[in-house]
Parts: structure tokens; C-alpha cells; sequence
């Protein structure tokens, strides 16, 4: 799986090109464009066993925004491409697993990984409660690559000691890293007063992937002015 | 010539004559089925020095420059139009059903050109220009232009399965050898993430 990232950082799409018979596995319609004979198979999870089980992992990655359903393309048997994309102005970036970490990806901005990727949902708790952000995150583990998206820029800091990222704009974080949510300034006053509230500060060695705007934050701001509709 | 409402700018000296999109049943036709507007714009400049006139798109993408050389042709989807200079015939041509049950409109307009030519047209995000030598696949609404040596057919996605909780619906099938133009974004998807945040 090859993945080439075009038009950065706005209207960024993903063309990823397949082997003969290579799989990819994106979230359900982020697809713009594919090889004629590329096969689409659409399931909750291709590597669960029961049923109750796959129910539970597709409830819990409804909730995680990111659709019940999840669709794998299998390229022919001369290989193929296929163009990803994202309904929202936003950029997209590649992170390659090597099987020794994992990544920790914030729930939505989840595009797709390679076959060798096997994806899990877990819940944060009540640090994430806390901080405003969502309490389900998306775990990826195994070897391969993982396309990721937000609404924004993504801009990557390595982090070795600690480093502080405001809980809205993380995209993902190898789980090397560890986070607690704490405030920002010297103060809890000058936090509040200041406008950052709550921050992650991340410590350990490993890096995190910001992005520089946050959709749940612009919907928030968006909503306020937009009229209802008159009731017919 | 460009789409009316498309001029942003231009020197005080250019002369600009609204005129029917291609003659008045043509134009009409375009109004009514393509998508387009029944007037264009028509820049004219009478005086000896170079002028200049800055065209721009309603939305926030990008625009394609495309020569047309001797008889050279491209199909452009509902909406994408924006100009055209030198020798450039538009044609609202019959789409189809087909076209019409993807959401794009009875009307397509094919831009022509006998000599020497140049058209614009633009999207909604980037646009990628992309080869095809046998077949691809387009999603709902990303299909902007491409080579009338190309036939569209619509199908599923994948199985009905796929297509119904997949995510992607009827897909556009382009078939043929030619170039085909998608862009990035649709303005759809926008409007699906925007009507839950009204209540």
C-alpha cells in the first residue's frame, strides 16, 4: 500500500495505490474515486467472532463518530488505486506502525489503515470527560499505515520530557506517551481567565500529531447563528 | 465569455454585454436543465492596450485552464463552467437519465472548439486531473469534467450491502480511455455535516 497525500493542507485528498489483491480498510464514505475492478466488502469488523461482540464494536464506533460500518477494498488482480477523501475543509497525514507502538488516534479523525493494522476502541475515562473531549478514542495497533484527518492543519511534535497541547487539538499520540489533563497556566484563575482551560500535558518520549482547528469547536461556534428552521 | 456573476474585477475601459448563453432555445436549455445561467457575460476590450478582467467561482476551489485545440472536446458537469476565450462552442448536451439519477443534472455542456480555444472550469476543492485506461470508479457528486471519448454508466458501490451502510451509494463508472477530472470535496458532504448543527 502506497499512499501519496495531494493538495495539502485544505482540500487534501489521499491517493492510496494497492498491490494485486491488497486490502485497505477506510471509514465508510470517505471514498471519492477507485480502479474499476477495485471489490468493496462492507462489515462492523472483519476480525470479530460473535455476534454480540460485533454489535458491541460497531455501537461503540457509532458513538466514536466514526460509523457503525467500515469498508475494505481488495485491489484486482493487477493492482489499483483509490482517492480518500473528507467532507470538511482539512488535512490529512500518514503514520506508519511498526509494531512496537501503539497509536492512540482521537475519535473522527480516523481515514483508513493498511492490512496489517488492526483497530480497537477504549475508553479514556473520566480525564477525558473532564477536559470537554470525547471519552472514546480509537487504539491502532500491528504494522502497516494509518491515515488520519482533521479539520485543519496536522503538524507533528516530538516530544522527549513533557510538553503541553490543548485537549481540542489532538489528533493522535503514540501511546509511549502519557497524558494528564491539568491546567495551563501558573494558575487555575489565569487558565480560565486566559481561555485555555484545560490542557494535555503529555510526558514521556514519542510523538504527538496536532491539528490546528477542531470541527466539534467551529460546529459550536456555527450553531449559535444558524435559524431554525419555521415549523411547516 | 464568462458565467454571469463570475466577473470580480476588471479595467473601467472593457466593454461587458450580457448575451444569451449560446443562442436563446440553447440557452435556455441550459438554464433549465444544465444548472446554468441564461445569460453570460460577453468582455469585450475596443482599445488598443492590454486589459484585464478577473473571473472567479461562488466557491472556494480550484479552477482548471483548459485548451481546446481543432475539434477537441470536454464535458463539463452541472455547474462547473465559468469561461471561456477564443473559439470555444457550448452545447448543452442530453446527459441522460443516468446522469440525472446521480444527482448531476438531465444537461451536461460540452465545450468545443474548431480552431484554438481556451475554457474554465472549476470546483468545489482541489481538482485532480487523472488518466484512465480502462475503468474507474467516481463517488456521487466528485465528477467534474472529462473526455467525451469516456461513457458514464452509474452502479452500486459494491454489493447492495455495501452500498446502503458502506457509506458510498450509486458510484459514477467511467469507462474508456481519456482524461476525467474529480475534485476533492463535495459540497453535499459539507451540507451533511452542516444540517445536524441546525436545530
Amino acid at each position: 500500500m502506497n499512499v501519496e497525500i495531494l493538495h495539502r493542507p485544505a482540500n487534501t485528498a489521499a491517493k492510496i495505490t494497492l498491490d494485486p489483491n491488497e486490502e485497505c480498510t477506510s471509514e465508510g464514505g470517505a471514498m471519492i474515486a477507485m480502479s474499476g475492478d477495485m471489490r468493496v466488502a462492507t462489515a462492523v469488523n472483519r476480525h470479530t467472532g460473535s455476534l454480540g461482540r460485533t454489535i458491541l464494536t460497531g455501537v461503540s464506533r457509532q458513538i466514536a463518530r466514526e460509523g457503525y460500518f467500515l469498508n475494505t477494498f481488495t485491489a484486482g488482480p493487477s493492482g489499483g488505486d483509490l482517492y480518500l477523501g473528507t467532507h470538511l475543509p482539512g488535512d490529512m497525514t500518514m503514520i506508519e506502525l511498526t509494531g512496537t507502538t501503539t497509536l492512540k488516534v482521537q475519535s473522527g479523525a480516523f481515514v483508513a489503515h493498511e492490512q496489517g493494522v488492526a483497530m480497537g476502541i477504549v475508553w479514556e475515562g473520566l480525564k477525558s470527560m473532564f477536559s470537554g473531549e470525547r471519552l472514546i478514542w480509537l487504539e491502532m495497533r500491528g504494522t502497516g499505515k494509518v491515515l488520519i484527518n482533521a479539520f485543519g492543519m496536522i503538524y507533528p511534535i516530538h516530544v522527549d520530557g513533557e510538553y503541553v497541547v490543548d485537549t481540542g487539538n489532538i489528533a493522535a499520540y503514540e501511546a509511549t506517551l502519557d497524558y494528564s489533563v491539568t491546567k495551563a497556566g501558573g494558575s487555575w484563575v489565569s487558565s480560565f481567565l486566559g481561555g485555555e482551560g484545560l490542557v494535555a500535558r503529555f510526558s514521556g518520549r514519542g510523538t504527538v500529531w496536532c491539528q490546528t482547528h477542531a470541527d466539534r469547536v467551529f460546529g459550536s461556534r456555527l450553531t449559535p447563528h444558524l435559524k431554525p428552521r419555521k415549523e411547516k | 465569455m464568462a458565467e454571469s456573476g463570475a466577473m470580480q474585477s476588471m479595467s473601467a475601459e472593457l466593454t461587458m454585454q450580457a448575451v444569451p448563453n449560446g443562442g436563446i432555445v440553447s440557452a435556455l436549455g441550459k438554464r433549465m436543465f444544465g444548472g446554468e445561467s441564461f445569460f453570460v457575460s460577453r468582455f469585450t476590450n475596443t482599445t488598443s492596450r492590454t486589459l484585464r478582467v478577473t473571473i472567479a467561482q461562488d466557491i472556494p476551489g480550484d479552477i482548471v485552464e483548459m485548451p481546446l485545440h481543432h475539434g477537441e472536446e470536454v464535458v463539463l458537469q452541472r455547474g462547473a463552467y465559468l469561461g471561456h476565450a477564443g473559439d470555444v462552442q457550448l452545447k448543452a448536451a442530453w446527459a441522460g437519465f443516468i446522469s440525472w439519477f446521480s444527482g448531476e443534472g438531465l444537461v451536461h455542456l460540452r465545450a468545443r472548439s474548431e480552431s484554438t480555444g481556451t475554457v474554465y472550469f472549476g470546483a468545489y476543492g482541489a481538482i485532480i486531473k487523472r488518466r484512465i485506461e480502462e475503468e474507474l470508479k467516481v463517488d456521487d457528486g466528485h465528477l467534474v469534467a472529462y473526455d467525451p471519448a469516456l461513457t458514464l454508466k452509474v452502479s452500486l458501490s459494491g454489493g447492495l450491502f455495501a452500498s446502503v451502510f458502506g457509506g458510498e451509494g450509486f458510484v459514477t463508472r467511467v469507462i474508456g480511455t481519456g482524461d476525467v477530472y474529480i475534485q476533492t470535496r463535495s459540497v453535499r458532504g459539507l451540507a451533511a455535516w452542516l444540517n445536524p448543527k441546525f436545530r
